[in-house]
């Protein structure tokens, strides 16, 4: 039996139902419940006392347990819109398909031509998305990768996506329904983000005439529409960030003689890979001043040291993406990748003063109680539990500036390698026509 | 004109439930924090108005590491021992 408040009502409910339990009992106490004073939650379980033990006394509808045979067969719908593109997009927008904006139409010719990017068949499972389950064939992907206004040159990179955004350790499914503002940042490393003319230089975050736009928008639609993550119902990100509409980059591997990320994640050479990591909207970190190596780690680990970031209370992987010229001016003084991890975690610290009294005592003492209690009230919080767990990476483009994203906590970061059906890693020269 | 539904299918998942008993008299009733705020607190106020209604009752309380995963399938494994009903809270 459920006890839930009425707010996550529809999220509690259609996980039961997407988890193959539509008749699970459920008892709905006024919301909020956090937050509030204890005397006044109690008085909302008083209340509803009755009602708990009549749920779970209540004779259930019989239900078999196991799993149907899966279809993989793709939905086509018949649409007669009266205006070819207007009132498309108004029956788009109806059906809840969308992010808001509008939508290249996934007509049977565009998808095929999409599918045919993959080099898989359409019925091909790539994964299955959580929350609601949904089973991401090729035609799936395509389809979505259409809306978004991708070329079928893309597919490769989708597909390694979701394959990383399935992994159990990226935590999808919890990713997809926080309360958190999280959404997957894609980085796209090695040759085929170049290829694809996947922007690692100035402006990468923001928009421009390159596939970053797309490519991210293709994600998101496809954990609207297959993952089911309507804002609001099922996705309950108190305010969300503009990375849920895109959120991909590529990394730059030449400004500094530093491993790439999909190096560091084994992938090397000719192999491009993906990297998905379930982050925050990018915090700038400004230092225009700094000389030294030395000076700019100051900086940023100082930029990074807050107290509100999830990144404090999970095993998480705070990312730093150092823009070129600060890396650079990093490298020079000596400083490797890992010594750039390593002082973050000695140093991106934060007080505990900075932290409510509920923070320290729930999250922080009784948590993570080896870590911080009897420590005393001059205990400093990392940003990581690791130093291994810091991410970091290079993009951006001229200017002194760098970026760090905090992550949702409970995820872990998954890196795919882009390969071809065959297990060969897809090379410019494979991709369809750009 | 056809265009493909970008919502396609779900995984046809279905759960059966075990036989819901007709009173708690005497049975073993799990409770499963999440870890939110203030679950604790109210499941152990829920423990107190359980066993002021029937005295014999046995708690198992159990507690997820944090909210955002699912249950460590050993918890869950604990409950199905040890329980035969299970109330789980979810907070916010």
């Amino acid at each position: 039996m459920l006890l839930i408040s009425t707010s996550f009502t529809a999220l509690a409910r259609g996980q039961a139902k997407n988890l193959g339990m539509p008749d699970l009992p459920t008892v709905v106490l006024p919301h909020p419940l956090g937050g509030t004073s204890l005397d006044s939650v109690l008085a909302k379980v008083d209340k509803q006392f009755d009602e708990i033990i009549d749920r779970l006394t209540t004779p259930l509808k019989p239900a078999t347990a196991g799993q149907g045979k899966v279809n993989t067969a793709s939905e086509w719908i018949e649409l007669a819109a009266s205006d070819e593109w207007g009132g498309l997009q108004r029956e788009f927008m109806a059906r809840g398909w969308g992010d808001g904006l509008p939508l290249v139409p996934p007509s049977e010719a565009r998808v095929a031509a999409m599918v045919g990017g993959a080099g898989l068949p359409a019925e091909h499972i790539v994964g299955v998305v959580a929350p609601k389950m949904g089973v991401a064939t090729v035609e799936l992907i395509a389809a979505n990768a259409v809306m978004a206004g991708c070329i079928p040159a893309h597919m490769p990179v989708l597909i390694a996506a979701v394959q990383a955004m399935v992994e159990p350790q990226f935590n999808l499914y919890g990713c997809q329904a926080t309360t958190h503002c999280v959404a997957p940042l894609l980085i796209v490393s090695g040759p085929l983000a170049k290829a694809l003319n996947i922007n690692s230089g100035s402006g990468c975050f923001g928009p421009g005439p390159w596939a970053n736009g797309v490519i991210g928008r293709a994600i998101r639609l496809i954990l609207l529409n297959i993952g089911g993550a309507r804002p609001g119902e099922i996705d309950k990100a108190t305010m969300g960030h503009p990375g849920k509409f895109s959120y991909c980059i590529a990394e730059d591997e030449t400004s500094v003689a530093w491993p790439a990320l999909r190096v560091e994640r084994g992938y090397g050479g000719e192999t491009s890979a993906v990297t998905v990591v379930g982050g925050e909207a990018p915090h700038n970190i400004n230092d225009h001043e700094a000389t030294s190596g030395g000076g700019l780690i100051t900086t940023i680990c100082g930029s990074m040291a807050e107290s509100g970031q999830n990144s404090v209370y999970y095993t998480a992987e705070p990312l730093l993406i150092l823009g070129p010229e600060h890396a650079q001016t990093i490298a020079a003084d000596g400083f490797s990748k890992d010594d750039v991890k390593k002082a973050i975690y000695d140093d991106a610290r934060i007080p505990l003063n900075r932290f409510s009294p509920e923070i320290i005592e729930r999250r922080l003492y009784r948590r993570m109680d080896m870590r911080y209690k009897n420590r005393g009230p001059g205990v400093m919080v990392t940003v990581a539990q690791r130093w291994e767990d810091v991410m970091v990476i290079v993009a951006g483009g001229p200017g002194k500036h760098s970026m760090w994203v905090p992550t949702f906590g409970a995820t872990r970061s998954v890196t795919r390698p882009i390969l071809k059906a065959d297990g060969t890693p897809w090379l410019p020269g494979d991709l369809t026509e750009l | 004109m056809k265009f493909c539904s970008p919502e396609g299918r779900t995984l046809p998942l279905s759960i059966g439930f075990a036989a819901r008993p007709k009173s708690l008299e005497g049975l073993r009733v799990g409770l499963l924090d999440n870890t939110k705020a203030p679950v604790d607190k109210m499941m152990l106020h829920i423990t107190k108005r359980l066993r002021e209604k029937h005295p014999g009752m046995e708690i198992f309380s159990a507690s997820k590491k944090v909210a955002s995963v699912g249950a460590d399938p050993q918890i869950l494994q604990n409950l199905r021992l040890n329980c035969d009903v299970v109330i789980n809270a979810l907070g916010d």
